[in-house]
């Protein structure tokens, strides 16, 4: 019988309460360790395809008559359209239609940005479309620009009330602690940088609109788009079976789709709107800068009895305040915590969630903090998060946490500093840091799975979910082999279109596998005990008695040995349906992932060259479904991790607003002779409280803890105390020099004492 | 529009195409070559990667009209040793820079069979993966032929 | 626009030459540079490397693993762009690339492009110039032309010979250009006097595949050694000695470069050995 309950439900670190229909009781969970398909190594299932350059993206989607849209955006930070004339524009050749200001989502009469989309034109070409922006004659109003984030905080100019914490009282025991350290961290904005750009296609069908696009979230995109249109959401069917990258920019329509929508409505035609590269790093959304006054207070032995952080996100013209304060408010068991967080709403690109937004920057602050107290207190670092490790989440048990054990598996790489050290010459230093990572990553209902079992005895799972690159799909056919009993290979899995399977939820906030495997894994169970029955009734013995083990229906006394496809074989054209939901989180606990990274690194002090040399990574985030996909996350995480650390920074013209990195020369990401070697471990260990399957997210827990085990590492070889990303040549130059004076004042001071 | 005459995959195609028209969107939108992505579109990240004569060009940033030699893309190398090398490896997350990489990886192994960890990182440093395959690129280059 | 293909040095007759595209293209493409006519000059440009002498047309991937080059030569074009960019890229039109100050690429109205101002100045500058930063603070980023200058290389035109400082001016008031060929001058190849020592070295904010924040080419020739610095001014930037950079005047943001230039400096006279 379907129940109807009040659960929670969180995606990026942002909660709400929502209502959930539970159906049959929950499944038991696996046991721990590798099983027959899950927890082993499988290669991606669609991985031949995108190898081969077969998959097919939203920019590859050319459908007959397409016609393609240029966007005009806004050459000021902060202006009015006053007046706008699209007439010569549209006399242009192979131009076919033209919107203004408030002609659909997202083109906006007051910009608010340098970038910000005012008009669009569609046209035969793309060179057209281009051509014509150019012809489009507008009157601007130029408005005040504020690009300080420091100065709107004084002025007041927030995006919302600021958001403070206080547990204990902070003053006090701030006041009462035996070593206070204070320190302001700075990080910049980073841009996510999909390799594919935010697109789409555009096409309505009779009264349905038809979108292709490159999205996190094809549900959320319909749902936005029927809204705003004023149609029903079975009215637009949005595919998206390969996209290039989301990284967290991606979990909403955008101005692209509603500007391509309307155009394909004006037309008649097929529309597609690509941003370019330039615009995609001007508009489609960045990691905002923050900063961060951080105050940390200790007693000798390094329990940790205040911590206080005011922080600052720069957010840009729109955007979310993401939780920089969430590491220093979870991270360390500490009964004195006090924080406050601002957003500052400046005229620049609005901010969008990337990769773990928030705990990034706010775990570069803290854990950047935690050591330079630690220095102080000449204590290990490692020994010094021991000490303060938190047994519950302010009062509220952990579903899970294997924190210690991250550890335990890091004190190898961490006893290998000694030897790093001594590899230390005059110019070259040599040393190793780490960082502690915590982040949300728990998954959520609702999500739906349905299963098909057809005669040749192939199963075919259907989700509307979509596969952003980490290997959803691989991993899905995983959890519903599993649970059949049939090998990986009979097993394939059909998502990315609204219209072809029931509502899966967006792939971000490390959430698809624990919020969609379980469905997957539920329905895999009604379809299996579909098989059963029907097995039961053909061969006249008890259910209990039958099993499926890969591909084969047996009894428990071995006498039935029967092939899956001779079963239900004879069946010729029936199919065996099963339908999954995802369960609701446990009550009352905090549902969290858990990690550290070590990280070695050389330092040319007189250069200020920064190689990182080896990470080593240790996670906890439940039970690991596909290890080979899952190496390939905590990779990627610390790759893209070493980008924001040490080479990429978009920067702005201080006068104008606009974004001077905005092309691939200038905003420099990792390539592959950056790469350090990486070494990836897992606690792996199923949480016992969580869904049917006990896994947890991976997408963001490794990006979170490098830059400050890498700015760890450096102070480590060489006594600097770096307080900003990206760790520059010029910021590691300054912080080396403060290194040196320190040092001299402090052997004067030595001198004077004796 | 001038005419042009190309070799792709080891046949000729004529299109008459505008002179500005770069190779890139020559293949993609007239030839129906989608395999080779455009990613930056100004020869920065290298999802664009072709060979001409075997040698990995930045297909967006070429000039049609101005290509000698032959060209291959990654249709024309989707039997190649390497393709089941990356799927193996797990080299392959978004796949949108994968097919550059490939191209990128054919030409070096066809020049140093048994190429060093030092040769990969120096020939595959244009080819940009911003999900950040590369542990598993090197491993899979590594270990091409099986 | 016509692409045409030059098929004898007497037959050029304007238009805007192209190699091997890596910079024209893109720079067509953004309106920065506008031709009615290409002109293909890969069949009348020398390619390739005969002793001491480079043919213009001579990819740089083909420089990083001649033996016949010096190493400053042979290291500047291994660490040049990325490897498609160096297939691609000739050393003549190396020698001709434009700087990568963001304001000129993004065509803010500055004096490069003719403009009353220098964006780089007063604005966005970390990666610009300290060197002769007066009244365009660009930094020039040829890692090529810095070896060069260190090799004391000389150039053959269509026109003239020169040694390669002649071929770079430093922009003012009457003149924005940074080179001095004339219209429809070609670079035609260079020749290398023999050095004893050679080395370039290199600063990045990644291992491969950037642009020289700073780099310093350093050679040998008798008691004598000449350096060439790229990223550091306008134009690549001869050095007659390390005490030169003594000379720099940095903007607040660059102040770095120098810091870096006196180490690599100090390090290519360790590794050339000493004057």
């Amino acid at each position: 019988m379907a129940r109807l309950i009040r659960t929670e439900k969180e995606v990026e670190g942002r909660f709400e309460e929502v209502w959930l229909v539970v159906e049959e009781d929950p499944l038991q969970q696996w046991p721990e360790g590798p099983l027959s398909v899950v927890g082993r190594p499988a290669v991606r299932q669609d991985g031949p395809q995108r190898v081969r350059g077969e998959a097919r993206f939203t920019a590859d989607v050319q459908l007959p008559g397409m016609l393609h849209t240029a966007i005009l955006r806004s050459p000021h930070a902060h202006a009015r359209v006053k007046r706008i004339d699209l007439s010569p524009a549209l006399a242009l050749p192979g131009v076919r239609a033209a919107l203004g200001p408030g002609e659909a989502q997202g083109l906006a009469d007051e910009a608010g940005f340098a970038g910000e989309p005012v008009a669009a034109v569609a046209a035969e070409t793309y060179g057209q479309a281009r051509a014509a922006l150019r012809a489009i004659d507008v009157e601007w109003e130029v408005l005040e620009v504020v690009l300080d984030p420091q100065e709107a905080v004084e002025r007041g100019l927030l995006t919302g009330e600021p958001t403070r914490y206080e547990r204990g009282d902070f003053e006090r025991a701030l006041a009462e602690a035996e070593v206070v350290v204070e320190s302001t961290y700075r990080t910049s904005v980073v841009l996510h940088n999909s390799l594919e750009t935010h697109q789409a296609v555009c096409q309505w069908i009779g009264d349905t609109l038809e979108v292709h696009i490159s999205t996190q979230y094809i549900w959320g995109v319909r749902d936005a788009l029927a809204e705003k249109l004023g149609i029903p959401g079975d009215k637009v069917r949005v595919v998206c079976e390969y996209m290039g990258g989301g990284f967290g920019a991606k979990n909403d329509p955008g101005e692209y789709t509603f500007v391509a929508a309307e155009l394909a409505k004006r037309t008649g035609r097929p529309v597609r709107c690509a941003l370019t590269r330039r615009e995609e790093n001007v508009g489609a959304g960045n990691r905002n800068a923050t900063i961060q006054k951080l105050t940390v207070g200790a007693r000798s032995d390094g329990t940790l009895v205040a911590l206080g952080g005011e922080f600052v996100n720069a957010i840009g013209w729109s955007g979310w305040s993401a939780p920089t304060d969430g590491p220093m408010q979870t991270l360390y068991a500490c009964d004195n915590v006090r924080t406050v967080r601002y957003g500052a709403k400046i005229n620049t690109p609005p901010m969008k969630a990337f990769r773990a937004p928030g705990y990034v920057e706010g775990t570069f602050g803290l854990e950047c903090l935690l050591d330079e107290l630690a220095a102080k207190l000449e204590l290990d670092p490692l020994e010094l998060r021991r000490r303060n490790h938190a047994d519950s989440n302010d009062g509220k048990p952990y579903s899970s946490k294997n924190l210690l054990a991250c550890y335990e598996l890091a004190q190898k790489h961490w006893d290998r500093r000694a030897d790093v050290r001594a590899r230390s010459g005059t110019t070259w230093k040599h040393g190793v840091g780490m960082a502690s990572q915590i982040w949300f990553g728990g998954g959520g209902p609702p999500s739906y799975a349905w299963t098909r079992v057809t005669s040749d005895g192939r199963v075919t799972v259907v989700t509307a979910m979509q596969d952003i690159g980490t290997g959803t799909r691989t991993a899905m056919a995983q959890i519903a082999a599993e649970e059949l009993g049939v090998p990986l290979e009979r097993v394939q899995v059909v998502l990315g279109d609204t219209a072809r399977g029931p509502y899966a939820t967006l792939s971000a906030g490390s959430s698809t596998t624990p919020s969609i495997g379980p469905a997957v894994r539920a329905a895999a169970a009604d379809v299996k005990r579909q098989l059963i029955e029907i097995a039961a009734q053909r061969h006249h013995l008890e259910e209990r008695v039958l099993d499926i083990r890969d591909g084969i229906v047996v009894s428990a006394d071995g006498n039935l040995s029967q092939p899956l496809e001779e079963l239900v074989g004879l069946l010729e054209d029936a199919q065996i349906l099963g339908k999954g939901g995802r369960g609701p989180n446990p009550t009352g606990m905090s549902v969290l992932t858990f990690g550290i990274q070590v990280v070695e690194v050389a330092v040319d002090v007189e250069t200020g060259e920064v190689r990182v040399e080896r990470v080593a990574a240790a996670h906890d985030v439940g039970r690991i479904v596909n290890p080979l996909g899952a190496r390939s996350q905590v990779e990627g995480g610390i790759v893209q991790g070493i980008g924001h650390t040490l080479s990429e920074q978009r920067l702005l013209d201080p006068e104008t607003g606009r974004v001077l990195t905005s092309t691939l020369d200038a905003y420099r990401m990792p390539t592959i002779a950056d790469l350090p070697e990486i070494v990836c471990e897992f606690v792996d260990r199923p949480d016992e409280h969580l869904t049917n399957l006990g896994a947890k997210g991976l997408g963001e827990p490794p990006i979170v803890p490098t830059a400050a085990a890498i700015a760890n590492a450096i102070r480590d070889a060489t006594g600097a105390d770096v307080h900003e990303l990206p760790i520059s040549r010029e910021e590691l130059l300054r912080a080396l020099r403060e290194a040196q004076e320190r040092a001299r004042e402090g052997a004067k001071e030595h001198v004077g004492a004796r | 529009m001038p005419e042009l005459e190309l070799t792709v995959n080891g046949e000729i195609h004529s299109v008459d195409a505008p002179t500005g028209i770069s190779l890139a969107e020559l293949l993609r939108e007239e030839l129906g070559f989608t395999g080779t992505k455009i990613a930056c579109n100004e020869g920065h990240c290298g999802a664009c990667t072709v060979q001409v004569d075997g040698v990995p060009t930045l297909s967006c940033i070429t000039l049609a009209h101005s290509v000698r030699g032959a060209v291959t893309t990654i249709e024309g190398l989707r039997d190649h040793p390497l393709v089941d090398a990356f799927v193996r490896a797990d080299a392959v997350q978004c796949g949108f820079c994968t097919p550059g990489q490939v191209v990128s990886a054919a030409a070096l192994v066809a020049a140093s069979p048994e190429p060093t960890v030092e040769e990969i990182r120096h020939h595959m440093a244009g080819n940009i993966c911003r999900c950040g395959t590369y542990p598993r690129i090197e491993e899979a280059i590594l270990n091409w032929r099986g | 626009m016509e692409l045409v293909r030059a098929d004898s040095l007497q037959s050029l007759d304007g238009g805007v030459f192209i190699h091997g595209g890596t910079e024209v293209v893109p720079l067509l493409r953004d309106g920065i540079l506008e031709a009615e006519t290409l002109v293909d000059v890969r069949d009348v440009v020398p390619r390739g490397v005969d002793g001491n002498r480079i043919g213009a047309g001579t990819t740089l991937a083909e420089l990083e693993v001649d033996p016949q080059i010096p190493e400053a030569l042979r290291e500047a074009c291994r660490l040049a762009a990325s490897p498609q960019l160096r297939n691609m890229g000739s050393i003549g039109g190396n020698l001709l690339q434009a700087t990568r100050c963001w304001y000129w690429r993004l065509k803010y109205p500055c004096r490069l492009h003719g403009g009353d101002r220098c964006h780089a100045r007063e604005g966005e500058h970390r990666e610009h110039a300290v060197f002769a930063n007066d009244f365009c603070a660009s930094a020039h980023p040829s890692d090529v032309a810095a070896a060069l200058l260190a090799l004391g290389a000389r150039l053959r035109t269509t026109q003239r010979e020169l040694p390669l400082q002649d071929l770079y001016r430093l922009p003012d008031e009457g003149n924005r250009d940074v080179v001095t060929l004339a219209p429809g001058e070609l670079i035609l190849d260079l020749e290398l006097p023999p050095v004893q020592a050679s080395v370039y070295l290199k600063a990045m904010d990644r291992k491969r595949w950037s642009f020289p924040q700073v780099g310093v080419a350093a050679a040998r020739t008798d008691g004598e050694i000449r350096f060439g610095l790229a990223g550091v001014a306008p134009i690549p930037w001869l050095l007659t000695a390390p005490e030169a950079l003594d000379a720099a005047t940095p903007l607040p943001r660059t102040a770095w470069k120098v810091e870096v230039a006196r180490a690599l400096v100090r390090r290519a006279v360790a590794a050339v050995g000493a004057a």
